[in-house]
């Protein structure tokens, strides 16, 4: 839209300009025609010229033999006598000769342009700035100005414009910007659309699913093909009717494919429309190559076919932002409207039989065409769009990427959800086991060994030694079972410091002089996981110095727990028994070393016993990963064994 | 001696022994509510010519009132009462008669407790069946400065002053430069601490830190002291916290 208003100002400054630098030279408004084709300018006093303002718009070919020129002749004042002449002199300015011609200044030749002959055609799109020599010029009276306009056959309507006379200082500004307009402008329009065609259709090329950048490109060409109408002025003849296939295919090719692009836009897929849209599109210039002089009519008849074509365009453009609602999809039918409003302007500024219309009467008179101007436009609006499209499938690709990654990211959150779910409910199952097992410990060891003391006591057998004995013992069990319990991270090393911490008090106590070693690397102990397992460990210390408090000369106890490897080594030593030790069969004795068996076997390992003199030692040998301690048959009555 | 809990000691005699240092009496209370217990301690103290038992009672507020009254140096307190929580007597003796050691019993000497209670402020625990002898040692040893001290406590313990039971691998040798959660415990507290959870006898620990076994109960019983206070000041900050002070 900035690119519009900008190129409205750009027109409207020229306007301006033109009328402003015209009001500086001598600008003749009023000429006097002779229809006449002689190549020489027709004298004076010859009959028929007539008087006739400028610019001067006549009617084709008048009667059976039309003239091939009109003359048109003026009078003006030269440069005041001994103003010298500064900047090249004089010259006289046509902004358009569209035929070509000659132009005369007092009886001589001062310039011409070429005219269509047997060979060639031509077709001048460019204005015509020719100066007057000084020695010509009267400085004193009157000039004398002819101009000869060839007048085509095939024009229905000869135009020329007003003349401006002056220094070449003042015109050649005028002179230049209408040049730059008028070709220059096209020159470029068709250098850069046939790059952009080659760019864009290099796209779409490779990636032939975006229809949308075929076409476009396929515009662009047409279009830069078309605007060679203004670059290209002179052609030979025999190449003219190619010429302007050419040209007839490359204009109503611009509007078919303008139309497929909008319907393309629009998401309207009509497959019959398009085969139609390109069939019509072929028939014009066929038609042309078929019957060359058939072209007034092609020109006539297919061409006002195209209006609906491009009328049909603007409409689904409109569809598209009605649907869409959005400022990108109103940019290409502005464009639309816009080459449309040229058109219109073009038309009248071709076709009006008036040279100067009532409105806006200076700028029809300069007659710029402005079709492809904002056809230029419109080549930008679909580029523009295509880069939107471009630019938007690249956020939407990025937003796909984050959405997608947030997915990923998502499910891996949900996995390690999961998973921790998982563990969490196998530590709890763990934990649950470990508990039931401790219950069923305390249940068949704590219990039993109560309600057996009970019936004991309640038969009057046992003394009351005993029964404390027994009581101590139940209260060491339960304090076992709260230490195998109580380190919330389930460290062995606590536990037993805290059984070994307690014993040693009672040892102290009863003049045995206690040492302990833990030599456990830090974290490690594969063989001692569960709590179960330290409890089954505490329990074997425990029938183990309970031995030694009961049978074990008074002296140095020794408990020592190593880990060598995976594997778990416990010992207890003492100073050897107090009395000599009994034959091996000793059955009291044996129950509590056998306790002690069946606890190794269920944590997977072994108990030795060496009765090394003077000492004893009991050795439990945990090897590495030990078979998960099953429910298995229970050891007997851990009681007093004496 | 292999174990160095005994602060006066000399082996498990040494409360025995006539240690004329300290020719002063120790005066006792007793807050126990089970009378069989009651009976069995207070014949404790009574079996010690250096304890003086100033009184022997059944609930929290009849130890409360008479800790007020007599002003004992030790007081022996059963965690189970029936009127009050263990721990309000506690909290009272050290508010009021921070001279006072405070002892308390309990049935398994379970972690838990003990902490409990040495961060409302007792520096000693018993175990409610122990012996007469070693009632009474308990109690000397106690007011020597010096105080027993558990692996599972000392775990608890560090947990309490929320410091790591493994060292960072850099702060074994020097000091860390990085600011670890401020704590007051000073190095030297904080690796006996974790050398005991480790299960090492205090022998060894002593001679690992190169003090002799009687600094290291001394350090135990500081220890317990920064974790009333630091318990206390935690909850100061925690009560604020909530907008209760």
């Amino acid at each position: 839209m900035k690119a519009l208003a900008r190129a409205v100002r750009a027109a409207v400054a020229l306007a301006l300009a033109l009328q402003a630098v015209a009001a500086a030279a001598l600008e003749i408004d009023r000429m006097q025609r002779l229809e006449d084709a002689a190549t020489t300018p027709p004298a004076a006093s010859a009959p028929g010229w007539q008087e006739v303002p400028l610019p001067d718009a006549s009617p084709g070919p008048s009667g059976a033999a039309p003239a091939e020129a009109f003359w048109y002749r003026a009078r003006f004042d030269g440069p005041a006598r001994g103003a010298t002449p500064a900047d090249g002199g004089w010259a006289v300015y046509l902004p358009y000769l569209y035929d070509g011609g000659q132009v005369w200044l007092n009886g001589a030749l001062v310039g011409e342009v070429p005219e269509s002959n047997a060979e060639r055609r031509v077709r001048w799109e460019r204005p015509h700035l020719f100066r007057l020599p000084p020695s010509l010029l009267r400085g004193d009276g009157a000039n004398e100005l002819a101009v000869r306009a060839a007048a085509s056959p095939e024009r229905a309507i000869r135009r020329f414009p007003r003349v401006q006379v002056g220094t070449l200082r003042a015109l050649l500004p005028v002179y230049d910007r209408r040049l730059f307009w008028v070709r220059t402008m096209p020159q470029l329009t068709a250098f850069v659309c046939a790059l952009t065609a080659g760019f864009v259709l290099a796209i779409w090329w490779r990636r032939r699913s975006e229809v949308l950048y075929g076409l476009f490109g396929v515009a662009a060409a047409l279009w830069g093909v078309r605007t060679l109408t203004f670059v290209i002025e002179t052609l030979p003849v025999d190449q003219w009717p190619v010429w302007r296939m050419v040209y007839l295919a490359a204009t109503g090719g611009f509007i078919v494919v303008l139309a497929l692009f909008a319907m393309q836009l629009a998401q309207v897929d009509r497959p019959w429309l398009r085969r139609a849209l390109l069939a019509y599109w072929l028939l014009g210039p066929l038609w042309v190559v078929l019957s060359p002089a058939s072209e007034p009519l092609v020109n006539r008849v297919w061409s006002a076919g195209l209006i609906p074509v491009g009328l049909g365009a603007i409409a689904a453009a409109i569809r598209t932002v009605a649907a869409q609602r959005t400022v990108a999809s109103a940019v290409l039918p502005a464009a639309m409207l816009l080459a449309l409003g040229a058109g219109v302007h073009d038309y009248v500024v071709s076709w009006s039989a008036t040279a100067s219309p009532p409105l806006l009467t200076g700028w029809f008179e300069q007659r710029i065409f402005l079709l492809h101007h904002a056809a230029n436009l419109l080549l930008v609006a679909m580029g523009g769009l295509l880069t939107a499209r471009f630019v938007h499938a690249m956020d939407a690709l990025e937003d796909l990427n984050h959405t997608l990654e947030s997915r990923v990211a998502d499910r891996e959150r949900r996995i390690a959800a999961d998973f921790e779910r998982m563990a969490e409910l196998q530590r709890q199952n763990a934990a649950t086991e470990a508990r039931q097992a401790i219950m069923r410990d305390i249940h068949d060891g704590l219990g039993s060994r109560l309600f057996t003391s009970l019936s004991r006591v309640e038969r009057g057998d046992m003394s009351e030694l005993q029964i404390a004995e027994v009581l101590r013992a139940c209260i060491a069990d339960m304090r076992i079972a709260l230490d195998a319990l109580a380190p919330e991270d389930g460290d062995f090393r606590t536990a037993l410091g805290n059984f070994l911490f307690r014993w040693q008090g009672q040892l102290e106590e009863l003049h045995f002089q206690p040492s302990w070693r833990i030599d456990v690397p830090e974290g490690a102990a594969p063989a001692l996981q569960s709590p179960q397992a330290t409890l089954q460990l505490l329990r074997i210390a425990q029938e183990a110095l309970t031995n030694v408090v009961k049978h074990a000369r008074p002296g140095r106890v020794r408990v020592a727990l190593r880990q060598a490897g995976d594997a778990l080594t416990l010992e207890v030593e003492d100073e050897g028994p107090r009395r000599p030790p009994r034959p091996p069969a000793d059955a009291p004795a044996g129950r509590g070393i056998d306790n002690m068996r069946a606890r190794a076997r269920q944590l997977g390992g072994t108990l030795e016993l060496q009765h090394d003199a003077p000492g004893t030692r009991v050795r439990l040998h945990l090897p590495s990963a030990p078979p998960r301690a099953l429910p298995g048959p229970r050891p007997a009555e851990v009681g007093p064994t004496a | 001696m292999r174990y160095a809990l005994r602060a006066s000691g000399t082996g498990q005699s040494g409360h025995r022994s006539p240690a004329a240092r300290d020719a002063m009496t120790l005066r006792v209370l007793i807050v126990e509510d089970e009378p069989e217990f009651l009976r069995r301690f207070s014949a404790a103290v009574l079996s010690d010519p250096r304890l003086q038992l100033v009184g022997a009672v059944p609930t929290g507020q009849a130890g409360i009132e008479l800790l007020d009254l007599e002003r004992p140096d030790v007081l022996l307190l059963d965690l189970g009462l029936p009127d009050l929580r263990g721990v309000e007597v506690i909290r009272h003796a050290a508010a009021a008669h921070p001279g006072c050691d405070v002892l308390v019993v309990t049935m398994f000497g379970d972690d838990a407790h003990v902490v409990e209670s040495i961060e409302a402020g007792a520096t000693g625990y018993l175990l409610k069946d122990a012996s007469t002898e070693r009632v009474v040692a308990s109690i000397h040893e106690l007011h020597d400065g010096g105080a027993p001290i558990s692996p599972g406590i000392a775990r608890r313990v560090l947990t309490r002053f929320r410091v790591a039971l493994k060292p960072a691998p850099a702060d074994i040798g020097a000091p860390a430069d990085t600011p670890v959660s401020p704590t007051p415990l000073t190095p030297r507290e904080t690796e006996l601490l974790r050398l005991t959870a480790k299960g090492l006898p205090f022998d060894e620990i002593g001679q690992l830190l190169g003090i002799s076994s009687h600094t290291v109960v001394a350090h135990v019983k500081n220890i317990y002291r920064k974790l009333a206070v630091h318990s206390r000041s935690e909850a100061v900050y925690e009560a604020s916290q909530l907008g209760l002070l």
